[in-house]
């Protein structure tokens, strides 16, 4: 499980991804978020970020009736929230990039741990 | 609370009704939360819709709440809290006017009802005797005032605040409350001696008219701040 506090920083900009691909709902969210290896992430975990998206005008709410019984919030992605996600996309290459080249200089200490994680996730 | 913060609030009140017993609970414990948090009424409702409408869909789904917020639902509520803007000052300060003038004119109209001088004044006008348009307003009836509206406040504070405690928790602090309370309670009845000891002690006579149109007042200007509020 990924820690809480290494989530914070990135969780938003990937939520800005998945609804910038299509209109979509909490708890389809946390779904997709999960689908992608975001263990544990439940709707509840997203709502406040969503919250916070929202304030910001990055993204656009509407509740829609729902075919399977309560209505449903459905988010679109604003003009701003696309650019936020760019500068996202941005600041994570520079960080990815960044942490990549040390771990690659102090290789050799970290390659029996690649090999576990690959076991664990078998 | 405006018209569409109302609005809102009776759309939130008729899914409550559709809440199981688990979810229900744990749902008013987090609105209890909410409630005494410095974010506006309307955001508030707003958030109590959103929850309510996940915590139904997860309902339906076959889940519980817990699925939905995960075990701590304080933090959840810290973390909501604080993704919300807080209340401004000046929305701080009209709240608060807001309820000292619902509250006040609320006591008062209790206070004038059940004055002696206002029993008395519905007996003399009913045997025809001269009517006595004063009453009297004591001490005791000002410091009562003070007490209840500060009661009232510590207490709806203290119970939302604690909203998440634990029964076990709550059984490790039952001695440190009933030490609080006794205190509290103590205290009360000081306050309730030194009101009896010092209650007949007029401070001023009004007009019983004129202290109904004081309330009257005191209440119209409660619904235009609303008004305004609402604007």
């Amino acid at each position: 499980m990924i820690p809480s506090q290494m989530l914070k920083g990135t969780l938003t900009g990937c939520i800005l991804k998945i609804i910038s691909g299509k209109e979509t709902y909490g708890y389809e969210i946390s779904q997709q978020l999960q689908k992608y290896g975001f263990s544990n992430i439940s709707e509840g975990t997203i709502y406040p970020l969503l919250l916070r998206l929202e304030k910001n005008g990055f993204i656009k709410a509407e509740y829609r009736e729902s075919a399977l019984g309560p209505k449903r919030k459905y988010f679109t992605m604003t003009p701003a929230g696309e650019k936020e996600l760019e500068a996202f996309v941005v600041n994570w290459k520079e960080l990815e990039h960044a942490i990549n080249r040390l771990f690659r200089m102090e290789g050799k200490r970290y390659e029996h741990e690649d090999q576990s994680f690959e076991s664990k996730k078998q | 609370m405006n018209t569409k913060t109302k609005a809102l609030n009776r759309k939130n009140n008729e899914l409550d009704r559709r809440l199981n017993k688990e979810n229900n609970d744990a749902m008013t414990d987090m609105v209890c939360y909410l409630r005494v948090a410095n974010i506006s009424d309307y955001n508030q409702e707003l958030v109590r819709h959103d929850l309510l409408q996940m915590v139904l869909s997860a309902q339906e789904r076959g889940e519980n709440i817990e699925a939905v917020i995960g075990g701590d639902y304080r933090s959840f509520c810290d973390e909501v809290i604080a993704a919300l803007p807080p209340k401004s000052f000046k929305e701080r300060v009209l709240d608060f006017i807001d309820t000292l003038l619902l509250c006040t004119s609320i006591l008062g109209a209790i206070g004038i009802v059940f004055s002696k001088e206002t029993i008395e004044f519905i007996r003399s006008a009913v045997t025809g005797q001269p009517l006595n348009f004063r009453i009297s307003i004591s001490i005791g009836s000002l410091l009562i005032y003070f007490i209840i509206l500060t009661a009232s406040f510590l207490i709806v504070r203290f119970i939302c605040k604690n909203s998440f405690r634990k029964e076990k928790e709550q059984n490790q602090r039952k001695g440190r409350n009933s030490l609080i309370g006794g205190s509290v309670g103590g205290g009360v009845m000081a306050v309730f001696l030194l009101t009896w000891r010092l209650g007949g002690q007029t401070i001023f006579t009004v007009n019983i008219l004129a202290a109904g149109l004081l309330v009257l007042g005191l209440y119209l200007c409660h619904i235009l701040l609303q008004k305004y509020l609402a604007a």
